[in-house]
């Protein structure tokens, strides 16, 4: 019997993934939310694969803002990068080794610095942690406009690394997943247009590089987010909008289009009328 | 929550499906369900209030014509009428087809008919004008004339779907036409994009003459309008708000020194350590 139920379960969560890939990413939060209503026994299975936009917490003792989600998650309780203490406090809460520590130190500072020269705002936090022979973390950035010129925004990246060391190489896996929401309103004679558009993407780059110390890492984790972000944020300007606006003019033709079979007609007739000379 | 408020719920988000997808929808709701029994006994209303709200173009059983689904040619439960051919049919939402006709006057005697009529003409042209694939219907309902017009364009083996719909409804006595347009987009190559917008309009439309033409005209002007308003937005998503998120490079036009970021914190880091 258990085998079926895993069977069961398997195709449940599959067709939940492949649903929540069809559903509006506008409200991937309200969807995630009936999803866990219809299966409350898949909560945890659901809540660790489908991604959903950050939330933003306060560090009571730094006044720093940092990002939350299952990485830094124990029990009901969130650890703050900065001060490395969980809200509410938790005795026993799972904690990386010292070394690690430090180096998600070193991290929040210079992806805090990243954060600035590219988002010019927004808030950014590292969380990272031990595993076998390896180490893993997730570099998590978020950045919202409110609209306060017709444009409104957010942007979520979530940039998961697993860092297999070799001597004095490292094997880095990275799986990153931008969330975008945008509005853009549009003003037309005495009336005003807004467009709704908002997408998700996940991609993955593997690469082995030299890391002769800690800092290494941070140099190597630094340049593999750094041009996956460019590179996602390039897919969804040209490649994603640019074509979701195709399509919509494909859809109406914004010229006559019994005009441009007219004169498809014509040409066709004046092709077939010189051809007939030439022969 | 009982086991039929949960099924009741997973077929609730059926409404959110993109444009063309509604099939696709449907067998994960079924897979999440698990319960095919159960969930039929639920389906039924969602996938009809599903198809009208996709404003499904059907063909007309046993004649050479085609109407759009909607809740103004609705004439009980799951009955439909053409008015164009004066016929009244049943419809399977689940198989999605028309089947039974019947003729059907009543229509024929309401004070709006020839205005009906003279309206799917013009919008006919109309949308033969700037639609590829649009269908039109025409409807009286509840002393109103109301226009539907749908335009899809479904490619999923290129992963993408979209549709245009828009739905205008004439009052005769008042002389105000009012309509609301939608278009939605899903573009799914390797990630979920959407596109979601909707507009509301309202207008005077000139009392007396070729009110028909009058009305088409309008209807024809508010679409462009609303499609200009679409290009515009897309212009400024890419020039502002794209730009106001993440910028493509930091202002010295540069990517970043990741060496002197790291090696800075790192021996700042090391340095406290030691003290």
């Amino acid at each position: 019997m258990a085998d079926y139920d895993e069977l069961e379960n398997e195709q449940q969560m599959d067709c939940a993934l492949d649903l929540m890939r069809r559903l509006p990413p506008q409200n991937v939060e309200e969807n995630l939310v009936t999803l866990l209503e219809i299966l409350p026994e898949m909560t945890e299975d659901l809540l660790s694969s489908i991604d959903q936009p950050l939330k933003i917490r306060q560090d009571s003792k730094s006044g720093k803002e940092y990002l939350i989600c299952d990485y830094n998650r124990d029990g009901d309780s969130y650890r703050s990068p900065w001060t490395n203490e969980y809200d509410p406090p938790l005795a026993d809460g799972s904690m990386p080794s010292e070394r690690l520590r430090k180096l998600e130190m070193a991290a929040n500072e210079a992806f805090d610095t990243y954060k600035e020269l590219y988002y010019e705002g927004g808030v950014s936090s590292v969380y990272l942690w031990d595993m076998d022979d390896a180490f893993a973390g997730v570099v998590l950035i978020k950045k919202v406009n409110d609209g306060t010129t017709r444009s409104k925004g957010s942007w979520d990246s979530i940039h998961v690394v697993e860092v297999l060391e070799k001597g004095r190489q490292a094997r880095y896996k990275l799986t990153s997943t931008v969330m975008l929401y945008t509005v853009a309103s549009a003003a037309r004679g005495d009336r005003l247009n807004e467009i709704n558009l908002s997408g998700s993407l996940t991609r993955q780059d593997e690469r082995d590089l030299p890391a002769e110390d800690s800092g290494a890492h941070i140099v190597n984790i630094g340049r593999m987010v750094e041009d996956m972000e460019f590179k996602m944020r390039n897919a969804l300007q040209e490649v994603y909008f640019g074509k979701t606006h195709d399509i919509v003019n494909g859809l109406r033709s914004a010229a006559d289009l019994s005009e441009a079979r007219n004169r498809e007609r014509l040409q066709r007739d004046l092709f077939g009328q010189l051809k007939s000379r030439n022969e | 929550m009982s086991a039929d408020d949960r099924i009741a719920k997973a077929a609730s988000l059926l409404l959110h499906s993109p444009p063309g997808e509604v099939d696709d929808v449907f067998n994960d709701i079924r897979g999440i369900v698990n319960d095919d029994e159960a969930l039929q006994e639920q389906i039924e209303p969602v996938l009809a209030e599903s198809n009208m709200q996709q404003l499904l173009v059907v063909a007309v059983p046993g004649k050479e014509s085609k109407v759009l689904l909607t809740p103004y040619n609705q004439i009980d439960e799951n009955r439909y009428l053409d008015p164009n051919t004066n016929t009244v049919f049943s419809f399977d939402h689940l198989r999605r087809i028309g089947s039974d006709p019947e003729e059907y006057t009543e229509n024929m005697s309401d004070e709006n008919e020839e205005l009906r009529a003279e309206l799917q003409k013009a919008l006919e042209q109309y949308v033969q004008s700037h639609f590829k694939d649009g269908a039109v219907s025409v409807f009286v309902h509840e002393g109103s004339v109301v226009s539907c017009i749908v335009s899809n364009k479904f490619s999923p083996g290129n992963f993408w779907n979209g549709s245009w719909r828009a739905v205008w409804s004439f009052n005769p006595g008042s002389n105000q036409l009012n309509g609301s347009i939608k278009v939605r987009v899903h573009y799914f190559e390797d990630g979920n994009v959407q596109l979601d917008t909707q507009s509301d309009f309202s207008r005077d439309v000139e009392a007396g003459g070729d009110v028909a033409n009058k009305v088409a005209k309008l209807i024809g002007q508010s679409e462009a309008e609303f499609q200009q308003g679409i290009n515009d937005g897309f212009r400024q998503l890419s020039e502002k708000t794209f730009k106001g998120l993440r910028r493509t490079l930091p202002v010295t036009r540069n990517k970043i020194d990741w060496e002197k970021i790291a090696n800075y914190k790192i021996g700042g880091e090391l340095a406290n350590a030691e003290n």
